[in-house]
């Protein structure tokens, strides 16, 4: 009972608060006006007209995630690869049981998880692919994949990963190769430098006004706007895989891997 | 009068009310639980900031992930919180 | 769009968004430090983190707007200006989706931390740890 008298509390002085600001105009212009730098952003996102300054992707945020902010986006990549290294430190020396006769929840709940796994897959690729166009992108698709493992993990049990075909360093090996590959195409303009000799720049997406390199924009007319899709590819492959490496540690029975860590780890 | 802003302080006030049962909460299985509806109302404010962006990765991760991780630690360790 | 072209109320219902946000970021710190379970304050943390992440994007939010997502290719720059006059700020929600994915990663390694002491120590109450500690 007591606590909610000082959810009432805490919820009324908020309120009383806000009223008072408002009241006295403390606060200005929260949530009226934007910055000019936002403006500059929107407009030269998807803008033909000014082409040594647009990105030619109609989605300001994944314009700004892969291309204004690039090496932004880049490193943080690179953490969040290393977040996941320390927590594979954790858990080093500790082997992927292969197939066992686990059992996980009903028949009913496998059937219908059956069922959406594809669904999801499907949704995830599709956020990925449309990155630049809709809202979406590689971090969105990753973490709709990651959700697979979820129910991988809770549904069908520990050992159902090596049943679908994805083993412990597979999934490392697939995020590895996503990280690769964003490093990859933020190279590819210094080779193309290298080979012809064309003022190109590191993480070039289109063209400069002093530089005529640019990814190609279109696909038999369709739009994927350079670097964006492959960037947006490439990391959903990073995240999603990342995201199943912890998924699949985590649903490790707690017994199998202090047998494994060894004995000081008893209690 | 936009009924954006409405929604806005309303589901806002979802999420505090939520915060706070979460965190005084003993058992922890149902702090998590508590958690996960903070974060569906917080959903819906992404959603009413016009964010779509931000609500497609912030659905999966806060309503699905964080919850599923923290119960498989709950799983493992301690189901309540002593006093 | 200046401060007196939009009614009181509407400003309150913004301000208290605001406030609601700070204060829930308020309580998830006094879980974080008060609260004995390591567990809760996992918890907490992902709440701080979603507060302050929302609070970002309020930031970047203005009445009476659109996502920032242009909807036709061939727009004319008159299209263009208006889209720049009446979207919300994408910078801070750009930055909160890395910061999102990013804080998830640093999360689940806490969460390995959490299950490694509670391996070593047999608990997870930050108390009884200290005890046990030296």
């Amino acid at each position: 009972m007591r606590k909610y008298i000082v959810l009432l509390s805490i919820v009324l002085t908020t309120s009383v608060l806000a009223y008072i600001t408002t009241y006295l105009e403390a606060i200005g212009l929260v949530g009226l006006d934007t910055r000019y730098l936002a403006k500059l952003f929107l407009t030269l996102a998807y803008n033909p007209l000014a082409r040594e300054l647009t990105v030619l992707s109609p989605e300001a945020v994944t314009s700004i995630v892969w291309d204004f902010r690039g090496i932004d986006t880049f490193y943080e990549t690179v953490v969040f690869y290393m977040a996941i290294i320390a927590a594979l430190a954790i858990y080093r020396g500790v082997g992927y049981p292969s197939i066992r006769s686990e059992k996980g929840l009903s028949i009913i709940v496998k059937v219908v998880t059956k069922l959406l796994i594809p669904i999801n897959i499907a949704i995830a690729v599709s956020v990925a692919a449309h990155g630049h166009l809709t809202p979406g992108g590689g971090f969105q698709a990753g973490a709709a994949l990651a959700v697979i493992s979820v129910l991988l993990a809770v549904v069908f049990s520990a050992s159902s990963f090596a049943r679908v075909g994805v083993s412990l360093s597979k999934a490392i090996a697939l995020r590895t190769v996503g990280l690769l590959a964003i490093a990859a195409v933020v190279f590819v303009p210094v080779v193309f430098n290298a080979l012809t000799g064309v003022q190109a720049y590191l993480m070039q997406n289109y063209v400069k006004v002093d530089s005529e390199f640019a990814f190609p924009t279109h696909i038999q007319s369709q739009l994927i706007s350079g670097t964006l899709i492959w960037f947006n590819l490439a990391e959903f492959l990073a995240v999603s895989f990342g995201f199943f490496v912890v998924f699949m540690l985590l649903s490790l029975r707690e017994d199998v891997v202090r047998e494994q860590l060894g004995e000081e780890h008893g209690h | 009068m936009d009924v954006t802003l409405i929604l806005l302080a309303l589901f806002s006030t979802v999420g505090l009310v939520f915060t706070y049962l979460a965190v005084v909460e003993k058992d922890l299985v149902k702090a998590v639980i508590f958690s996960a509806i903070q974060s569906t109302a917080y959903v819906a404010v992404l959603y009413l900031l016009r964010a779509p962006d931000i609500v497609l990765v912030y659905l999966p991760v806060a309503v699905g992930l964080y919850p599923a991780a923290i119960l498989f630690l709950i799983g493992k360790t301690e189901k309540v919180e002593e006093k | 769009m200046r401060n007196m072209d939009t009614s009181f109320i509407e400003r309150f219902l913004i301000v208290l968004t605001l406030y609601n946000l700070l204060v829930t970021a308020a309580i998830s710190l006094y879980g974080i430090v008060a609260r004995p379970s390591i567990t809760k304050k996992i918890i907490s943390l992902t709440i701080l983190g979603d507060s302050l992440n929302v609070l970002a994007i309020l930031i970047g939010f203005r009445v009476f707007s659109v996502p920032p997502v242009l909807l036709k290719l061939d727009a004319n720059p008159d299209e263009l200006l208006n889209l720049a006059y009446s979207a919300v700020d994408p910078l801070p929600q750009a930055l909160v989706l890395t910061a999102i994915v990013i804080g998830l990663a640093v999360n689940l390694f806490l969460i390995f931390l959490a299950l490694q002491v509670y391996r070593l120590y047999g608990t997870l109450d930050s108390r009884k740890i200290k005890e046990l500690r030296g």
